[in-house]
């Protein structure tokens, strides 16, 4: 997509099948990070201090120039910069086929899984599907200007959701009001209520806030943290942190590429005004409970507006503005149209598109044949089965099976992905230079350093600059340069290539 | 197993590949699943497979 950088980072959840006491989920972790890097050298771990909770060893980056570590107990994966959606879908699902590699080669296949959602029905814990977009430093990052973001994002999710069963406990939720975080429960919203038997979004109950700059128990709709990753005099990256992880291709592509449209139209000003939600953090959970997928939001302005409704505005604006500008782009067009004209009619039509509709059916399908309600305990692990990246149990793999979910890419692209960086942005740089160093012997030690070599670590790699052997840092400010000869050319001069002696 | 054809994964820094969209039913979407065609019964086959207890088991931490 035009001038656009994406990147996608995954956390997930370890499911332990068996009682294993000696075991915990976070072993597993440590133990399936340790074989990825360690055995199947798949990449390079830090040897520094990335921050006061990334130690040494706590992850790395991989061939592919995304990065695996470990994140609050969470095994997560960080994308590559990718700068179409083929690659960031392609990137995606590399890293579930990394980490379902490495179970299967650790022989655990039947002892744990990976999930790749973002809730715990039982604890009310939730972690999260990050989204990166790079945006020009001339960006209007104000209320006022991120006004129309916010407006598409609280709605996005009749497309992008994935699903759940039940709600986040009243007791834990909180939710911004008037600009005042306040418990749900004081709204009306408490204990008293009906359990809620379906919705759309995994993240939407734990969203309290429209604009914040942390992530941990204040989660806001628009994360606010300055952190370009890349030349600040340039570049701001857009982070976000609202949305679920998906599972369908389709419904990946769509999120990220209706959303790096609706930013193109906030850059150049032609994204639709007037559209200002009244409660934005409370129409975002409004949307996702509502049973009869009317989806009513208020705007500021004091008009009730359906979210299709509203999403048909960006659409319109986004097909006035970028229609012909490049073929992904008019794919996103002709997707989103497609959908929204969906949505405004039975919900099966979007199953194999859109992962709340898939679970949803799946589920219905269930409870129609075992006579089920929606209390049944049943359900909730039917839904974390969705998301398993074992494809022979997952319950997505199985529609897939059936034919009913469309591709994007095919497996081989994904293999590719898993080993290779995209070859038209700066992690092409950084994925050549994994992989000199993995083909060097990964030179932690370097068996004769130079004197002033012996106080740096070997290699020093982040997103946008890296060191070797305390020689001259290499700074790569630019996400959409690939520095891939000048890499080379560097490295050279460090260490020569072993397979040029072969 | 259906595919959408969208451009194929870039090699280098090309111009972004051809190919459209492939015509399908309803605006380029997969076909509507026939909710009673025989496949279901593979789909609920596997269903009934799930450890109910897993949700219990499942016991993660808050992220970020």
């Amino acid at each position: 997509m035009l001038n656009r950088i994406f990147g996608l980072e995954t956390e997930y959840g370890l499911l332990v099948h068996q009682d294993r006491p000696d075991h915990s989920p976070a072993w597993f972790a440590h133990k399936l990070r340790d074989h990825i890097f360690n055995v199947q050298r798949r990449g390079l771990l830090d040897l520094h201090h990335r921050g006061h909770d990334e130690p040494p060893g706590n992850g790395g980056f991989l061939t592919n120039a995304g990065r695996m570590y470990l994140d609050m107990g969470h095994l997560e994966y960080a994308s590559p910069e990718c700068n179409s959606l083929t690659d960031v879908v392609a990137s995606d699902r590399a890293g579930d086929l990394v980490l379902q590699q490495a179970i299967d080669d650790l022989g655990w296949t039947d002892d744990l899984s990976l999930i790749k959602n973002n809730i715990d029905h039982e604890t009310d814990a939730t972690f999260g599907s990050h989204e990166n977009y790079l945006v020009t430093r001339r960006f209007p990052f104000t209320r006022r200007g991120l006004g129309p973001l916010v407006t598409f994002l609280v709605t996005r999710q009749i497309f992008t959701g994935s699903g759940r069963v039940g709600s986040a406990s009243p007791q834990d939720a909180w939710i911004q009001v008037d600009r005042l975080i306040v418990p749900r429960a004081a709204l009306g919203h408490g204990s008293d209520r009906a359990p809620l038997p379906y919705q759309i979004s995994q993240r939407a109950d734990h969203i309290v806030n429209d604009f914040f700059e942390w992530v941990q128990q204040n989660r806001a709709i628009v994360n606010t943290r300055d952190e370009p990753l890349a030349d600040p005099n340039q570049y701001r990256r857009i982070h976000l942190l609202l949305g679920d992880s998906n599972m369908a291709e389709y419904a990946t592509a769509l999120k990220l590429g209706t959303t790096g449209l609706v930013l193109q139209l906030i850059e150049e000003g032609h994204a639709p005004r007037d559209l200002d939600l009244n409660e934005p953090v409370e129409s975002l959970q409004e949307i996702s409970q509502d049973q009869d997928r009317q989806w009513l939001v208020q705007l500021q302005s004091g008009k009730t507006i359906s979210a299709i409704d509203i999403q048909e505005q960006f659409l319109a604006a986004a097909q006035t503005h970028c229609r012909g500008q490049d073929e992904e782009t008019d794919w996103v067009l002709n997707q989103w149209e497609a959908v929204l004209r969906d949505l405004r009619g039975d919900y099966t039509r979007l199953v194999g598109r859109i992962d709340w509709a898939s679970k949803l059916w799946l589920l219905e399908s269930y409870r129609e044949a075992e006579q089920a309600g929606w209390q049944d305990p049943m359900l909730k692990s039917l839904d974390l089965e969705y998301h398993n990246l074992n494809q022979e149990k997952s319950l997505y793999y199985g529609l897939l099976e059936e034919g009913r979910v469309p591709r994007l890419i095919t497996d081989s692209a994904v293999t590719i992905a898993a080993d290779h960086a995209p070859k038209n942005t700066r992690a092409f740089g950084r994925g050549e230079l994994v992989k000199h160093l993995l083909a060097g012997g990964s030179p932690s030690e370097p068996d004769e350093p130079r004197p002033d070599e012996r106080f740096f670590p070997a290699y020093v790699i982040n997103w946008s600059i890296f060191q070797v052997r305390g020689r001259a840092p290499f700074p790569m400010p630019d996400p959409f340069k690939t520095y891939v000869q000048d890499v080379r050319s560097h490295l050279q001069g460090v260490i020569p290539d072993p397979l040029s002696h072969q | 197993m259906k595919h959408i054809a969208m451009p194929e994964r870039r090699e280098g820094p090309v111009d972004p590949m051809p190919k459209q969209p492939g015509p399908s039913e309803e605006g380029g979407g997969p076909k509507r699943p026939d909710i009673g065609s025989p496949d279901k019964d593979s789909l609920l086959k596997r269903m009934r497979k799930v450890d109910p207890k897993q949700a219990e088991r499942y016991r993660q931490r808050t992220g970020e």
